[in-house]
């Protein structure tokens, strides 16, 4: 039979699952050996079904107007525990710093007194929500909800590429690629000891539940949407659905004199926690822009009242700006007083009159990013970039430093992908989800694998070309993580010997006519 | 010689077609600091509405309301008795280092950076620095706002409240809001701290007591030289007893007296009244 | 539950039920075109279209260009086409409120249409019907099995009910014309599913008067007008559980109440003389009530425009 693996190439970058020797690395070895009983066609077979079973739940995101699938790879990305240990206290880590943060900035601005930070960073971040002063969260939290976006370098390290504590999104991709790898490739689950991704939406909505304002014991919580247009509805409708609350639109709901109100057909019902998948901007038309139709006047009033919790609060972006990123190795230091378990990536500022020379001069070798734009929109990468393209980067760079970052190009690591041509290396990148319900940051055990499937790609997203991937976290022998399902025995094994029914006089008649048919011939 | 006034600032607004709910923000409700004392202050609306007072970014007191059954007229009465100070005089500032050093630049960030109608065009940065060569901050605070007066002449009518510093600048014309934007942008242009200030301005210099005059919005501006200082660039005269301060912010976008939202899309006519007394 | 969620439910509904009567009117219709040598194809198929509130196109109309206009036109929501597409856009807007298999069978119905349309034009649009079928049959199957009988449960079953009111006397004033026994009135039996129910019930040849009668009144029969008014008001009733000892304070629920003691008390002999003006009185019963579900739950304000003023 042909190994699926032949011809791997090994060595461009750091390989998930080869060595640079091209043996499969400890983890990986009951993934590489039942992957190697496979046929080019079986695997054929069920990246057919993936895909089906993709469309036929309408499991898409839209772009430009029209629902396309989110590709999901037919070959799981395989985490060991040990190194998902790092990843957990690591995120965890760096929420706790960006929470004190935020904390801070809404408060007296010791990080600003202590210049830690500089002022004009955070003031002129576009994500500066002047108009959320004074908006204090019931249980201190900010961020209910991160993505933490991290890479594998060329040795092998866990980095920060980014901090997403906006409207992160992608989870309901976690949760519904494990569902149908579960489907498809049984066997293949079946030879690890993976960590469900199951538990996140209860997660979710015990920590929406711990943020309700004070005095409401049995809060209403929903999930606010910009609509069925939006690229992220999938996931909206998905964690409402698995969290069992209402999923509604601004236009379902009211402020009235500092409370929030939804249309119901029994009339008007309260609501308390808003996890808003709505972008600041958009999110309360007196505020912010007032053509937004998408959002709902006077909800910013109502959370500065203490009458409805934002989740998550408004003015987060200025945390995970990508210059104020540079900063966060320090924030980890000065407000937990530790050092950063996950590293940044070398990141240049270049807002900082002494390092834009030096990015100008090397722009052809750099990555550049435009500090608030998400999904790799307006990223350039030098090296591939035209010089016409760089000319037109140099001219922007100069008009506006504090618009963009610089770092230097990094080769992801790689996982083995099907392509058109069998299994080969394609780049990946690893979004782990955090929850914080004010007492702990969960984190997710798996997140999203993004992997850029056209061959070396750099670019993971969605918008781009990219694919995902089922993340494996696997269980360590001993421990079941708090929060994790348990499989407790609840009944005692079923007693033998009950027979089904056996069916109504029709089928007794044939059988006699069969018998007696049998006798005459 | 301080100075007690009371103020009544009347907003109305009349909808062409009936308005089915709204959403408001007022700031009306003039500030208490070492110059000022605000005794009493109240905002009245009709129709009767629930009110929400909270301090916002900037240090203005906002008073948020929303009217939610069907209407066609909405008015605002803020009323306030206010106590005010002697203009005061210019800090003694020592040289450019004490405004210009990198602690005071960082500090005052956002009274440095131009916003969107605070943005001056070319002409006006050259213009500014040609005026303050070889001058110390204070003085070349006062040529800036020299040259504003001097090239925005004041003319009612002649913007709109959505005008920018460099609409104003070009058409030499406009009101104290423009000539305040003005006033801001070259000021931070030549790397002066400066900040907007809405308010309202007793006409009269010798204003009888216990006489009610017809007052108005005002604007004028607050320059950073080791200490605030603030100057009313319209009337070329310090701000003082005749000032009473509301707000301050980057611009009149940060400190608009009446902001709302409505439902419907008919339009609306708007008019207001400002009454000043002045009590001792 | 929301109003919006509440509204979707019910054109989702609405939708399905309109999907599937209208591929049980096409497949009768082109089969009694087919089979009857007779037939004035341009009259009667002007007649169809006429009656299903399409507007009729310019020249000569054939059975191909009806198929074409209540089978397969995409923008319309009275097109078979159009009518799933309406219903996956409402479930797609509302996921969460609906069970899961709900919406994939619905995804799946409405990705597979252009396959089975395609189908159609090279083997005949009888495939295509069959399949709306089943697939109808397959979404009631899943709303059945799997959505709890909440009030969603309700507004949808309601909008199912008020539709086929309507889809029901729509077919009877197709045949309504013509009061000679015959082919046609075996057709709109069959395009009802209901000719062998009738033929059970009655035992007897196929009458103008029982068929009417049949469609009409018939208590058992879940097709006919009788029996769906009494399904869309139980669901007003349990929706409004607030109604006291005296009168109906519901609009929606008076409307259809009215409407089903009306039929009930009728003689079936006269149903048929007076059978035009019950048909039209029906269906504009089927419209106010319409409306005044919309008033009392779906709360759907004037869109909300928000213009902004500021002052100075």
């Amino acid at each position: 039979m042909a190994d699926l693996f032949e011809g791997y190439p090994v060595g461009v970058a750091w390989d998930e699952v080869l060595d640079a020797d091209g043996r499969p690395r400890e983890h990986s070895a009951p993934l590489v050996d039942a992957l190697r009983e496979l046929s080019p066609e079986d695997l054929d077979v069920r990246a057919a079904a993936l895909a089906s079973a993709f469309r036929d739940q309408g499991i898409t995101f839209s772009l430009s107007g029209e629902e396309r699938p989110f590709p999901l790879d037919v070959v799981p990305r395989v985490v060991d525990a040990d190194e998902w240990d790092l990843v957990e206290r690591g995120v965890s880590q760096r929420v706790r710093a960006l929470e004190a943060f935020l904390a801070d900035m809404a408060g007296e601005q010791a990080v600003l007194g202590d210049r830690v930070v500089p002022r004009r960073v955070v003031v002129s971040s576009s994500a500066h929500a002047p108009a959320a002063h004074g908006i204090v969260p019931p249980n201190g939290v900010r961020v209910h909800v991160s993505g933490i976006d991290l890479i594998r370098d060329e040795q092998g390290r866990f980095c920060v590429l980014e901090d997403n504590l906006r409207t992160p999104s992608g989870v309901s991709y976690v949760i519904e690629n494990r569902r149908a790898m579960t489907r498809v490739f049984p066997e293949l689950l079946a030879t690890h000891r993976v960590r469900p991704v199951a538990d996140y939406p209860a997660m979710l909505l015990a920590a929406l539940r711990a943020a309700a304002p004070e005095g409401v014991l049995d809060p209403t919580v929903v999930v606010l949407t910009p609509g069925v247009f939006n690229s992220a509805y999938f996931e909206h409708s998905l964690l409402a659905r698995l969290m069992g609350v209402e999923l509604v639109e601004g236009r379902d709901l009211v402020c009235r004199d500092g409370e929030v109100w939804m249309r119901t057909t029994g009339g008007e019902q309260r609501v308390d926690v808003v996890y808003r998948r709505i972008d600041d901007d958009f999110l309360d038309p007196l505020h912010f822009r007032p053509d937004s139709l998408v959002g709902c006047p006077g909800l910013l009033n109502a959370a500065r009242g203490g009458r409805v919790t934002l989740a998550n609060a408004v003015g987060n972006g200025v945390a995970d700006d990508k210059l104020v990123y540079t900063y966060v190795p320090e924030l980890v230091r000065y407000y937990l007083g530790e050092e950063p378990l996950l590293p940044n990536v070398d990141t240049y500022r270049c807002e900082d009159p002494d390092q834009l020379p030096e990015v100008l001069d090397r722009l052809d070798q750099l990555v550049l990013k435009p500090v608030d734009g998400s999904g790799g929109k307006g990223l350039v990468i030098g090296p591939q970039a035209s010089d016409e393209e760089l000319a037109t980067l140099r001219a922007q760079l100069e008009a506006d430093p504090r618009g963009w970052i610089a770092q230097r190009v990094i080769q992801l690591s790689t996982s083995p992908t099907k392509t058109p041509d069998g299994i080969a290396p394609r780049h990946v990148d690893l979004r782990p989800f955090a929850v914080n319900d004010g007492d702990r940051v969960w984190v997710l055990p798996g997140g999203l694998t993004r992997v850029a499937l056209p061959e070396g790609s750099l670019v993971v997203n969605s918008s781009q070309g990219g694919g995902s991937k089922d993340t494996w976290v696997l269980a360590r022998d001993e421990v079941v993580a708090e929060g994790e399902t348990t499989h407790d025995d609840l009944l005692p094994a079923a007693p033998e010997g009950r027979l089904l029914d056996m069916g109504n006089a029709v089928l007794a008649d044939q059988q006699q006519q069969q018998q007696q048919g049998r006798v005459t011939c | 010689m301080s100075w007690r006034l009371r103020i009544r600032h009347t907003t109305g607004y009349a909808y062409d077609t009936p308005v089915l709910a709204s959403f408001n923000e007022a700031r009306l409700t003039p500030v208490t600091d070492v110059d000022q004392l605000t005794l009493e202050a109240q905002v009245v609306t009709s129709p009767e509405a629930e009110q929400q007072r909270y301090w916002d970014y900037w240090g203005t007191q906002v008073t948020a309301f929303d009217v939610h059954r069907p209407h066609s007229r909405l008015v605002v009465t803020a009323t306030s008795v206010v106590d005010t100070a002697d203009a005061r005089p210019a800090p003694v500032v020592s040289g450019w280092d004490a405004v210009r050093s990198p602690e005071v630049r960082d500090r005052f960030v956002e009274m440095l950076t131009p916003t969107e109608r605070t943005r001056p065009d070319e002409e006006m940065v050259v213009l500014a620095r040609k005026a303050v060569e070889g001058l110390d901050p204070h003085d070349a605070a006062m040529a800036v706002m020299a040259l504003a007066h001097e090239r925005v002449a004041y003319r009612p009518g002649s913007t709109g409240v959505a005008t920018s510093a460099q609409e104003a600048w070009s058409q030499g014309s406009g009101v104290c809001q423009d000539i305040a934007h003005v006033t801001v942008a070259l000021l931070r242009a030549v790397g002066l701290p400066a900040s907007y200030v809405s308010g309202y301005l007793h006409p009269r210099r010798e204003a009888a007591i216990g006489q009610t005059v017809t007052g108005e919005s005002h604007a004028w501006v607050e320059v950073w030289l080791g200490g605030w200082w603030a100057y009313d660039p319209t009337n070329t005269v310090p701000a003082g007893e005749r000032h009473v301060v509301v707000g301050r912010g980057r611009d009149y976008a940060d400190v608009p007296p009446l902001k709302g939202l409505f439902s419907g899309g008919g339009g609306h006519r708007l008019d207001v009244t400002v009454e000043v007394t002045r009590l001792q | 539950m929301l109003s919006r969620v509440a509204e979707s439910l019910y054109w989702l509904g609405r939708y399905v039920e309109r999907a599937e009567d209208t591929a049980r009117l096409l497949d009768v219709h082109v089969h009694t075109l087919l089979e009857d040598p007779w037939v004035d194809e341009h009259r009667a198929c002007c007649d169809l279209l006429g009656v299903m509130g399409v507007p009729v196109p310019e020249g000569p109309v054939d059975a191909r260009r009806t198929v074409q206009l209540l089978g397969f036109a995409p923008g319309s929501t009275s097109s078979i086409v159009g009518a799933i597409g309406g219903a996956r856009e409402n479930a797609r807007g509302i996921r969460e409120a609906i069970s899961s298999e709900l919406w994939e069978s619905l995804n799946v119905t409405y990705h597979s249409l252009r396959v089975q349309e395609a189908d159609a034009a090279r083997r005949g649009p009888f495939g295509f019907f069959r399949y709306v079928r089943e697939r109808s049959a397959v979404i009631a199957g899943t709303i059945d099995g799997t959505m709890p009988r909440d009030d969603g449960w309700r507004f949808l079953v309601l909008g199912r009910s008020i539709e086929r009111i309507d889809m029901t006397a729509r077919l009877l004033w197709a045949r309504a014309g013509s009061r000679a026994a015959g082919a046609g009135w075996t057709a709109l039996l069959k395009s009802c599913s209901a000719h062998e129910a009738y033929l059970r019930t009655y035992r007897a040849a196929v009458e103008p008067e029982r068929v009417v009668e049949f469609l009409v009144l018939d208590r058992l029969f879940p097709r006919s007008i009788y029996a769906s008014m009494l399904v869309a008001e139980q669901c007003l009733a349990e929706l409004d559980p607030t109604a006291g000892r005296t009168g109906v304070d519901n609009a929606a629920r008076r409307l259809v109440g009215r409407a089903r003691t009306d039929l009930e008390f009728r003689l079936a002999d006269e149903l048929l003389a007076d059978l035009p003006a019950l048909l039209d009185r029906t269906q504009t019963t089927c419209s106010t009530v319409g409306d005044a579900v919309s008033r009392r739950f779906f709360h759907r304000e004037a869109t909300l425009a928000w213009a902004s003023g500021s002052s100075t």
